[in-house]
């Protein structure tokens, strides 16, 4: 087990509505105890549907907003009144990119540097550094204005990381970007992960978190329903059955049957589509070429065979109560 | 019984919260006190050492009529000599007898004296009402307004006068005085304030070193104001709104100084510079707190909408730091220009007529800057708690016109409510009405700012414009920015909350 960098103990967190008098008219909970463990070196997604409580939770973070109750640690400190101390450590990219559009790439990064204490050179120095990793070099003079979206987010990554934090916080990040965006920032998530940058991204794009993450936590209705390293739900899902499609003729309901009483498969539905027979086989993975097997001693004509794996989706699904 | 014990428990325990909270302020809160107490102590010690209501003791003169023998007496324990304090109602070189200013043998009630020819370059004080003649010339000695202090004896004598050919012999008692005898209250009260000072910078200091990173919150202040600076001061918006207040200033100066030489009778007769410097603040504050309105829009509530306010407040800086160094950044941006335009609004009306003192230029171009401080950092409020860009420009508008165009109005609905015949001829000149308009002014910037560079005009902060005493107007000019400032961060604080 790692290093504990945050850990989120019974937060609360509701929204309210006040009348001219201030009395309280309405009051939505976001966050109801929600809890949260990251450790040092982590790629953190945090999963939820809309509304789950996810950047409700990366602004209590961030300090943005204020948690009703419940403790915020960071390297165990809590971070109640020591926000600025904590700020300095934490570079944070929100879902929507907001940057001054009058300022160059360049005159951004002095802007936002000079609220760590660094010199102009200093900024200088990181900022060209960053632009050059974040291939925004060439656009370093343009007016943010003219910066196409994943330009700006790409901006707004290099922004995040001028004070070189211990938490990178990622709100949606990809959303918006094009699929060669998406991939751009994937390979530069991952390798300043590998310099020992601890990420925390939210999203409800799965594949992303899949592909990047090293640990999820799925959060809905603004609790934690679930803390889990990627190779466990990897795990997971490679205990769980498959499902296997298959288009075929002449299969007949007594093959079906036959199938059936054989241990090897859990269950099986057919179709006929008119041209040929469909057949959804739910079974262990490892147990396909015995189907193929029995369905070619059978004289049965296979046209093809598609093996359709569980995802993080169908955890997702299943822990959110989509399904 | 219980009851109440538990309340007063609940009551001191919330007081005891509420002090602990502010651990911060707690310095300044305890200087506030002391100075409360200086305060009582300052207005204690003029009751004892002086007559603090002269308007009381000349009201309670008697003139007693008996057939051809007329006296006037004041009460008999009011005592031979005493030191009146009282502002000079009237200016004194305007209440110097001189040959053609009365006709010798007529009995003034208003004086309470026989006018004669030794009366010639006498002066007849008027001290908060009282008369008391002195025996100088106090013509650019004393000024109007001015709160002074005066050892009066009071002396008796008898003469005659004829009533409508009727010889009355008139037994008098009346107040004199000596020019040695006469001392702005100044001399006394500011050994007070300097002490209240003293006390009041001991504990913003004491308080000021209990906060947290001020160095470091003190350099992001000046770091965003002067990103605020840069970007403002280029702003189209800005420079349209810049030249048309500049033009607008210049102009005005140069009609005040104008009219300065003009005919008295005239509606729009300014009396001396000093006048026409007042005058000037009010076209100042006319057109900078649009400025102000069109340099704020562009804060919180748009940076909202543009999602730049998120990654600000990811930054390692506080949200009063935010709300501080975007108020000073903004203000520098009407600020700049409104300096330009004040000093070159100031030539112009020095060109035309005559200059201001200096104290009081001075003060017209520093309160100028205070005035612009709070009217942008009122805007702020709006800006802050606006639901949209449309409210943010509407609530403005709404502050400018309340207090740059119907403010007058308010006055006189106020004051017909409270039965002044705002409709009679001369109701301006009655002291109701002026102690209403003053009064009211304290809660308009622009009066304050207009009433501030009236006081530092003078030689003397120990003055009363109208009703106001100098270190009322201020404290007014101290407090409106402060207040401002603190609503509006609060306001923005209050966020955090959700």
């Amino acid at each position: 087990m790692g290093e504990n960098l945050l850990k989120i103990e019974n937060v609360k967190k509701a929204y309210r509505k006040y009348n001219l008098f201030g009395k309280e008219i309405s009051n939505f909970s976001a966050l109801n105890g929600l809890n949260l463990n990251v450790e040092k070196g982590q790629i953190y997604g945090f999963l939820g549907p809309n509304g789950a409580g996810k950047t409700t939770t990366i602004k209590c973070i961030i300090g943005i907003l204020e948690a009703d109750s419940g403790d915020i640690i960071i390297d165990g400190k809590n971070i109640e009144g020591n926000g600025l101390y904590f700020k300095k450590k934490i570079g944070f990219l929100p879902e929507q990119v907001g940057l001054y559009g009058r300022l160059t790439a360049k005159e951004s990064l002095q802007f936002y540097g000079g609220f760590y204490n660094l010199s102009e050179n200093e900024i200088e120095k990181r900022g060209k550094e960053l632009l050059s990793k974040l291939g925004l070099e060439r656009d370093a003079n343009r007016k943010v204005a003219e910066y196409s979206l994943g330009m700006r987010k790409r901006l707004a990554l290099c922004v995040a990381l001028l004070n070189n934090p211990e938490i990178l916080i990622l709100d949606e990040p990809t959303s918006g970007l094009d699929p060669r965006g998406v991939k751009a920032l994937r390979i530069v998530l991952k390798d300043l992960n590998k310099k020992g940058l601890t990420i925390i991204l939210s999203s409800h794009v799965l594949t992303e978190v899949q592909e990047i993450c090293s640990h999820v936590g799925i959060i809905n209705k603004g609790k934690l329903i679930r803390e889990e390293s990627i190779e466990g739900i990897r795990k997971e899902i490679e205990k769980k059955s498959i499902r296997l499609l298959l288009k075929v003729k002449e299969f007949t309901e007594k093959n079906s049957k036959e199938l059936s009483k054989k241990n090897r498969i859990k269950s099986i539905k057919q179709k006929n589509n008119g041209k040929h027979e469909e057949i959804i086989i739910e079974l262990k993975e490892e147990n396909i070429p015995w189907v193929t097997d029995f369905l070619v001693s059978k004289g049965i004509q296979i046209f093809s065979i598609e093996p359709q794996k569980n995802s993080l989706e169908d955890i997702f699904l299943k822990e959110t109560g989509g399904d | 019984m219980v009851i109440n014990l538990n309340l007063r428990e609940k009551y001191l325990l919330k007081a005891n919260n509420l002090w602990n909270d502010r651990e911060t302020w707690q310095p300044l809160i305890i200087s506030i006190a002391l100075i409360i107490s200086i305060a009582i102590i300052h207005k204690s010690y003029w009751e004892a050492t002086a007559e603090t209501s002269p308007e009381e003791v000349w009201g309670n003169k008697q003139l007693t009529k008996n057939e051809n023998n007329w006296t006037i007496t004041f009460e008999e324990d009011v005592g031979n000599s005493i030191t009146f304090k009282g502002i000079l109602r009237t200016a004194p070189k305007f209440e110097v007898y001189k040959n053609d200013t009365f006709i010798p043998g007529k009995f003034s009630e208003g004086e309470a004296l026989i006018y004669s020819e030794e009366l010639y370059g006498k002066t007849m004080l008027n001290v908060s009402g009282m008369r008391i003649l002195v025996n100088d010339d106090l013509s650019e000695k004393f000024f109007v307004s001015e709160i002074i202090t005066i050892k009066a004896t009071l002396v008796s004598n008898i003469s005659t006068f004829d009533n409508n050919g009727e010889l009355i012999t008139l037994e008098r008692e009346g107040w004199v005085a000596e020019t040695d005898d006469i001392n702005l209250s100044s001399t006394k009260d500011n050994y007070f304030f300097t002490t209240e000072l003293l006390i009041l910078f001991a504990g913003l200091y004491l308080s000021l070193k209990k906060i947290k990173n001020l160095r470091e919150q003190t350099s992001l202040i000046w770091h965003l104001a002067a990103f605020e600076l840069k970007q403002g001061i280029k702003s189209p918006r800005m420079i349209v709104l810049g030249v048309i207040f500049t033009l607008f200033i210049i102009g005005m100066g140069w009609l005040l100084g104008d009219l300065q030489n003009g005919d008295p009778e005239s509606a729009f007769f300014v009396q001396n510079a000093n006048g026409a410097l007042q005058q000037l603040c009010f076209f100042v504050f006319f057109v900078v707190s649009l400025a102000a309105i069109g340099v704020s829009v562009d804060s919180f509530h748009k940076e909202r909408q543009a999602n730049t306010l998120n990654i600000l407040l990811a930054k390692p800086i506080n949200r009063e730091t935010i709300v501080i160094g975007k108020a000073v950044g903004l203000s520098l941006v009407v600020g700049i220009p409104a300096l330009v335009a004040q000093i070159l609004g100031l030539i112009f009306m020095i060109n035309a007529g005559e200059a201001p003192s200096a104290s009081g230029i001075i003060a017209f171009i520093i309160c100028g800057q205070v005035m612009i401080f709070t009217l942008v950092c009122f805007q702020l409020c709006f800006a802050i708690s606006a639901r949209s860009g449309a409210d943010v420009v509407m609530y403005g508008l709404g502050m400018w016109l309340l207090f740059a165009v119907v403010w007058n109005l308010l006055i006189y609905a106020i004051s017909f409510a409270l039965g002044i015949d705002v409709t009679a001829e001369d109701f301006e000149n009655d002291s109701r009405f002026q102690s209403i308009a003053s009064h009211m002014g304290m809660l308009n910037p622009g009066y304050v700012y207009q009433f501030s560079v009236g006081l530092l005009t003078h030689r003397t902060l120990a003055i009363d414009l109208e009703g106001i005493p100098g270190w009322l107007i201020l404290l007014a000019l101290v407090l409106w920015p402060i207040t401002c400032l603190r609503t509006a961060t609060k306001l923005f604080k209050r966020e955090v909350k959700g």
